[in-house]
């Protein structure tokens, strides 16, 4: 085990200890896997309550400096010329090759600086692509010292439990639509101020798909946020949840994991063209250059797609094929078991569904990404096999129905 | 994650070296212990064999599917399956729950009463787990 020494920890890991976390090794950090609750019920929190995770194993940087916006609108996905304050957005680094550096979130500051929330240990991997990148001679990329510390706050109840450590709530939530933020990166000077006078950023995203904020705060302001928060929060339901339940939370979401639902391969042909600039009118055009571009040939490459089950069960994603009629025409890229969803007939049903029978309880849903060598449309029924079973699977456009992410707050 | 000293191990049962128990005594039912089932994580689907199937000692009898992985359930001796635990396609989280309770997964006629010497004790099993640890 004498690799462990080398895993980092955040400035909650004793907390995590004490809250009975199973540990894992995550991107070169100790993280917590799920607490004492289990995976399936910190899942089953942020669909019906609220869950808290500690996600400040997440790299951050910023770029500067005048032709900051030139610069990441080559460098980045999204096209960045109708960008407005105080609205995150979103989207992809692609190498030439068109293949995925890493996704990311920016978040536009002041004119021409931009702070850029990437993966874990992931910060010194995209500044090292984008110094090589055309422009880049003009633009400052740096990681903030210290990092920050980062809560996500995420369910159905989380608007009500922010309220209480947040003075000005109303006044915020009456305008702080889905992927927006408020605060400065610069956090002495951040005007959103916790009740104890904690300076933070508060942004209205998280990866779980259901309502909730992530908060940037100082590292030594994140033990105190995180216990108040749980303290205040449990009516409400709100527990500690840990990776695991992200994870199928997100699946759930129907949003790609970088390096294993998107990755050294072309960023196209998958749920996710939101993120690229392409033009809306029915042609595979782009809005705008940017790098990677020209390799994004939907006909040369594979296609990834969302499935869901029918039952509970799973293969191993690591030897399971995907077969279709006989054939072999992919691999599985993730596969988790949603526990918030079930089968009613032939429809997907969730617990947050208004057509739920009453007292149901799902018994959860296989359900995940694949990557196959052909267009499927929803409906069609591949079958996933490993050494110990096959199991039929439907691909589908949406995974977990009545999700709460882009409800209004106010 | 239990501490060791928190994992619960009865002394009136066997142990292999895979984490399942044994009841050494009628009925001779098979789980797996609570440090397996806190090492696994919540129990999704649980696959149970046929009542009547045989199995030789070590023979992989069906398998434990939890949020983190599924993993391969063994039959600490040679027997034939004669009742499988029903309960476990309505609610698998009885093994988180009662490992060696309502989350016991099938019982055997084992071929050679005898074997069930050849497993560890609750000591021997404590023991192990420290040592794998």
């Amino acid at each position: 085990m004498g690799n462990d020494t080398e895993l980092r920890r955040t400035g909650l890991f004793p907390r995590h200890q004490a809250l009975g976390a199973q540990l894992a090794p995550f991107a070169g950090w100790e993280m917590p896997l799920w607490y004492r609750s289990g995976a399936i019920r910190e899942h089953l929190a942020v669909i019906q309550a609220a869950g808290l995770f500690d996600t400040s194993h997440m790299d951050v940087f910023f770029v500067e400096g005048r032709g900051s916006l030139d610069f990441l609108n080559y460098a980045f996905t999204r096209d960045l010329s109708r960008i407005r304050p105080g609205r995150a957005i979103y989207g992809a680094f692609l190498g030439s090759n068109g293949h995925t550096v890493d996704d990311a979130i920016l978040y536009p500051r002041l004119e021409d600086r931009f702070a850029v929330v990437v993966n874990a240990g992931m910060a010194p991997v995209v500044m090292a692509h984008l110094r090589e990148l055309p422009g880049s001679g003009q633009v400052s990329l740096r990681e903030p010292e210290p990092r920050y510390g980062k809560l996500d706050l995420q369910g159905p109840a989380a608007a009500s439990i922010l309220r209480k450590i947040l003075p000005g709530a109303e006044q915020l939530f009456a305008d702080l639509p889905y992927f927006a933020f408020r605060g400065d990166f610069i956090l002495p000077g951040s005007r959103i101020r916790l009740e104890d006078g904690t300076p933070a950023i508060l942004s209205r995203t998280g990866y779980t798909g259901e309502l909730g904020f992530e908060i940037f705060l100082s590292p030594d302001r994140l033990g105190a946020v995180w216990d108040r928060l749980l303290e205040l929060g449990k009516p409400d339901g709100l527990i500690p949840c840990g990776l695991a339940a992200r994870d199928s939370l997100r699946v759930g979401a129907l949003l790609p994991l970088s390096h294993q639902d998107i990755g050294d391969w072309p960023y196209v042909n998958h749920p996710w063209l939101f993120a690229l600039p392409l033009r809306g009118d029915g042609t595979f055009s782009f809005r705008k250059d940017f790098c990677g571009a020209a390799a994004l040939r939907p006909e040369e490459n594979p296609h990834t797609l969302a499935f869901a089950g029918f039952d509970q069960r799973r293969v191993d994603p690591h030897e399971a094929k995907v077969l279709l009629e006989g054939t072999e025409i992919g691999s599985i890229l993730s596969i988790v078991t949603e526990m918030g969803i079930g089968r009613i007939g032939a429809d997907i049903v969730g617990l947050a569904s208004p057509n739920r029978p009453e007292g149901w309880t799902p018994r959860g849903l296989a359900c995940g990404f694949v990557k196959v060598n052909r267009p499927l449309p929803a409906g069609s029924r591949p079958l996933l096999r490993d050494a110990r079973r096959e199991i039929e699977v439907e691909i589908v456009g949406s995974i977990r129905p009545n999700r709460t992410a882009a409800r209004r707050l106010s | 994650m239990k501490e060791l000293s928190e994992i619960v191990i009865p002394g009136e049962l066997r142990y292999a070296r895979d984490h399942e128990w044994l009841a050494s005594a009628p009925p001779h039912r098979v789980g797996v212990s609570d440090f397996a089932q806190d090492q696994l994580g919540d129990i999704t689907y649980v696959e149970l064999p046929a009542a009547g199937a045989v199995f030789a000692a070590g023979g992989e009898f069906g398998s434990l599917e939890s949020i983190k992985s599924v993993s391969a359930l063994y039959l600490p001796v040679a027997g034939k399956v004669t009742a499988i635990n029903e309960a476990l396609r309505d609610d698998p989280g009885l093994i988180n729950r009662d490992p060696y309770g309502g989350g016991w997964i099938v019982e055997i006629a084992p071929t050679d009463p005898g074997q069930a010497a050849s497993l560890m004790d609750a000591e021997g099993y404590r023991r192990h787990l420290g040592e794998t640890a």
